[in-house]
């Protein structure tokens, strides 16, 4: 990419230059601009861009009495003062923590980071102008439709330069593109007279694609539609067909917290070697996934990508690290330094100091074959097209959500669709107790990739249904 | 740190370059920061909260907003801000007054406290969290307590084409106890959880006693029943009465909605939705509620709105565009979540206000059904008008008495049909408001209070 918004010296360069301090310390920096087009109907009400912001987090590590004192500080000062006073910061805040390790060693840059696909060039290039076209392309798609329209739309588009510079000569950078799509279609009116009827998008991207967006457009005018006509599920235990839209929802959360360091620092990981899952489910984190939300050639303290295993035909082969949850361990970091807030805004990964998490879990195809075929497997239960939020509580490993949109599955067969009611139970539990990850039946064949989850469809067999 | 009003004179000449384009046009200044506390056994963990400022500008290009914001305050950032809006105000722009009214309102406001939190060092912060890690682990079967405290700074000034400067500077502070009892490989916890804007008296729930009754509560829930399963009655605590009030009623109130046509009820404005003893209001003047503001993002104040007063839904939330479109006056509701963020109509403390029934009338009065305890999170379904609200425990009631503890829970069912079912609305003595962060679909999260008292109904429950 030779786009002139990014050249010159990263952010992050330009502040280590001006940092004179005792290693080790690392800089992470972004520079992002953001454009947004929001839709009323398929009318403009509101374009915003470029929405500029660079930013860095400075982070200390100081050994304190056998073991380590953290600083960080994040600011948008790049000036001399601006720096002065996140040192002022850092240092001060340091000398307040605490962390169970030793010491702990920042990457050094030897080895090389695998390319990685994770920027859109018609995006980085004039990111305005793609916003604009996709926007025309998507009302298109809802012209001449009946009684289905679009009522809401926010296309929002980032693109992100990332850089590291640290005490032990790393020095590296990345540019990548962020694409969000929130859309609400309703359909409504009609000979039937029912009220209303909604579906609700939103998902993130790395691309703007126009190519797939006739069928997408077709799939969520049918989930609007059949709303209208649900009706309230069963309740009972069921075999309940979990689509990747839905699984992105539960098992990266739960994975991240309790497969990783962080879990483990807090006695909430299960015993390596441990069974935790079904025969049918091996799950690993690629670092390095096509056009993935958490791929990046290196993690958020400059380890280069790569693919830890995590489940492992059921048993619990390994968790997630950064390097300061690694140290803690006496374990090596596993490219999982991963940098995140409250808010779904990964273009501001600056502004949080690392710790250890997922980048992108993949779980194989397995023989479930494909979703007709899991579907027949099923034989009685239901396929939940959408939940309205899984939230699993991090601690107990507890999940739930509302079914926005789902189909009952009768005689191996969809049927009727349904609305309302309740899928939930516990999503990781203790070796030897039941939980969504032990009731796995079967994988299916094939992969589609959601957030930050690329997996099959899964059939779980059964899990507690509230409803009629 | 620098104060906004530094970047005052710089900004101000950008918007009247703006102004001279354009119908109308306003910024917001916004920064802030702060210092959270986390402990555990495991580790101290003092961070200072980022510092950021940035700018947002606005304009009205005859039929769209058109905005763009930088985090660069220098007059050459600035200055490329003003050419890009005129830029593409040369593409969309036309002739045209800016909907509805613009703010005139010049006043500076602050929170005012004995005790301001900026005077409450990070050490003092760290040995109070310290203390609170202490109790929770008094306690047996308590392996853990994970002790956050957080208190920011919010500074925000508003200027406007049409003469408004607003400027206003919020502290909040919000404090997390979660003890976390764990047994033969499972973990629970419930978490003691209070936020306000003020001072530091809002660290005076902080108590040993607070903190061992969360403890007790974690641990007890290790052996909770399973929650029951299917439709009943149900009795919803004021933190699951203020989710309800929140994401299921106060989301479809928001007027941004009912112009997409994307509400279930704004057909319904006017209308009788519940019985007499239901009072639901939105307040940004609540004192010291976690999502009280002085001033709105259009430079509006903040205000007390009855969404629905006595069974009746009365009014929606607005924005100047809203108001315009429905002939009436902004509600004090536009907030963003800063100046990355565009401007939304949001809630900012919503409650049900008390009735009549005390909390053993109310149980018996359900006679077989569960209380929901703790809420904990919930979602929007503006255009459907269906709810889900998850909880963290409850109690069930078995011929009017409470009887087990179960587990964690989620309640669906749709809204309307909730509110026809209430039989009974809580007293004032239960009546507390919880904080909490909102989201407007995709994001956008902004701190929001939201509570009132016990509430009785109808709903589907299930696992969750």
């Amino acid at each position: 990419m030779s786009d002139p918004w990014r050249s010159g010296p990263t952010a992050a360069e330009r502040v280590a230059e001006r940092l004179r301090l005792e290693p080790p310390w690392e800089v992470f920096a972004e520079e992002a601009d953001r454009y947004e087009v929001y839709l009323n109907g398929t009318r403009v009400e509101l374009v915003r861009g470029p929405i500029a912001i660079e930013g860095y987090g400075l982070r200390l590590l100081r050994p304190s009495s056998g073991k380590l004192a953290t600083g960080f500080q994040a600011s948008t000062n790049f000036s001399d003062a601006g720096i002065a006073e996140v040192i002022a910061d850092a240092e001060a805040v340091l000398r307040h923590s605490e962390f169970p390790a030793a010491k702990a060693e920042l990457p050094s840059g030897g080895g090389g980071s695998p390319s990685v696909q994770i920027s859109d060039p018609k995006l980085w290039e004039d990111p305005a102008r793609a916003v604009e076209e996709y926007v025309t392309e998507l009302s298109n798609r809802f012209s001449g439709r009946t009684n289905v329209v679009l009522s809401f739309g926010a296309i929002r588009t980032t693109r992100v330069r990332t850089s590291l510079v640290n005490s032990s000569g790393l020095r590296r950078s990345y540019e990548h593109t962020l694409v969000s799509r929130e859309l609400a279609i309703k359909a409504s009116g009609g000979p039937e007279g029912s009220p209303a009827g909604e579906y609700w998008v939103d998902e993130g991207a790395r691309r703007l694609e126009t190519g797939s967006l006739g069928s997408e457009v077709d799939a969520w005018c049918r989930y609007a539609a059949d709303a209208r006509r649900a009706v309230a599920p069963p309740t009972g235990e069921l075999a309940v067909v979990l689509p990747t839209t839905v699984l992105s929802g539960i098992l990266p959360p739960v994975v991240g917290l309790r497969c990783s360091g962080v879990g483990r620092l807090r006695n909430l990981s299960p015993a390596i070697d441990s069974t935790i899952g079904s025969e049918n489910l091996t799950i690993f984190d690629d670092q390095a996934y096509p056009w993935a939300q958490g791929s990046a050639p290196f993690d958020g303290e400059g380890t280069s990508a790569g693919r830890p295993t995590v489940i492992e035909r059921g048993v619990l082969r390994g968790l997630l690290y950064d390097s300061l949850h690694a140290a803690a361990f006496g374990q090596r970091s596993t490219g999982n330094a991963t940098r995140a807030g409250l808010a779904p805004r990964e273009w501001l990964r600056f502004l949080h100091t690392p710790s250890s998490d997922v980048s992108t879990l993949v779980v194989p195809p397995g023989s479930g074959g494909s979703d007709e075929e899991l579907i027949e497997q099923a034989g009685d239960g239901l396929w939940v097209q959408q939940l309205g939020w899984a939230r699993p509580d991090p601690i107990s490993g507890a999940f739930g959500g509302e079914i926005r949109i789902g189909y009952r599955i009768r005689h191996g067969k969809l049927a009727e669709p349904v609305r309302g009611g309740i899928v939930g139970g516990v999503a990781i539990a203790p070796q030897g107790a039941p939980s969504l990850l032990t009731r796995i039946a079967a994988v299916g064949a094939r992969t589609e990739l959601s957030e930050s989850l690329a997996s099959p469809a899964c059939l779980v067999r059964p899990l507690t249904v509230a409803g009629n | 740190m620098r104060s906004l009003v530094d970047f005052e004179e710089g900004v101000e000449k950008v918007l009247s370059r703006l102004a001279r384009k354009a119908a109308f046009a306003d910024v917001l200044l916004q920064g802030g920061h702060g210092v959270t506390v986390r402990v555990d056994s495991k580790l101290f963990d003092v961070s200072a909260e980022p510092r950021l400022q940035g700018a947002v500008f606005r304009l009205w290009a005859g039929e769209r907003w058109i905005e763009a914001a930088s985090s660069d305050l220098t007059p050459t950032a600035l200055e490329r801000c003003a050419e890009l809006l005129e830029r593409g105000l040369g593409r969309v722009g036309g002739p045209g007054a800016a909907p509805g009214s613009a703010s005139t309102v010049r006043e500076e406001r602050a929170t005012s406290s004995a005790r301001p939190l900026s005077e409450m060092a990070p050490e003092s912060l760290l040995a109070l969290a310290k203390e609170a890690r202490g109790w929770g682990l008094s306690q047996p079967s308590i392996a853990e307590a994970q002790v956050r405290i957080f208190r920011s700074n919010d500074q925000r000034l508003y200027l406007n084409s049409a003469g408004a400067r607003c400027l206003q500077t919020i502290d909040r502070a919000v404090f997390v106890v979660a003890p976390i009892a764990m047994e033969n490989g499972k973990a629970e916890t419930e978490p003691l959880v209070r936020g306000g804007e003020g001072g530091q008296e809002l660290f005076g729930e902080l108590t040993e006693e607070n903190v061992l009754t969360a403890a007790r509560r974690s641990k007890e829930l290790l052996s909770a029943k399973s929650p029951p399963t299917g439709e009943m009655a149900v009795l919803l605590d004021p933190s699951v009465a203020g989710l309800f009030a929140h994401e299921s009623f106060g989301h479809g109130t928001e007027a941004d909605q009912f112009t997409r046509d994307r509400s279930y009820l704004k057909p319904l404005l006017g209308s009788e939705v519940g019985p007499p003893s239901l009072t639901i209001v939105d307040d940004g003047s609540y004192p010291n509620g976690w999502g009280t503001l002085f001033f709105d993002d259009e430079g509006h104040p903040g205000q007390k709105t009855k969404l629905v007063d006595a069974g009746r839904f009365t009014a929606a939330l607005h924005d100047r565009e809203t108001a315009a479109a429905f002939s009436t006056r902004a509600t004090g509701n536009t907030r963003r979540s800063d100046f990355l963020s565009r401007a939304y109509v949001r809630m900012t403390n919503t409650y049900v206000e008390p009735g009549e029934l005390s909390l053993d009338e109310l149980v018996a009065e359900t006679k077989n059904g569960v209380i929901l305890e703790r809420g904990t999170s919930g979602i929007e379904d503006p255009l459907g008008g269906q709810m889900q609200l998850k909880v963290k425990a409850g109690h069930l009631i078995e011929n009017g008495k409470i009887t087990d503890l179960v587990g964690s829970m989620a309640l669906s069912g749709s809204v309307l049909k909730f509110l026809r079912a209430i039989r009974g609305v809580g007293v004032r003595g239960e009546f507390r408001i919880e904080s909490g962060f909102c989201g407007k679909g995709h994001g956008d999260y902004i701190p929001v209070g939201s509570g009132g008292v016990y509430l009785l109904s109808q709903a589907v429950v299930g696992p969750a």
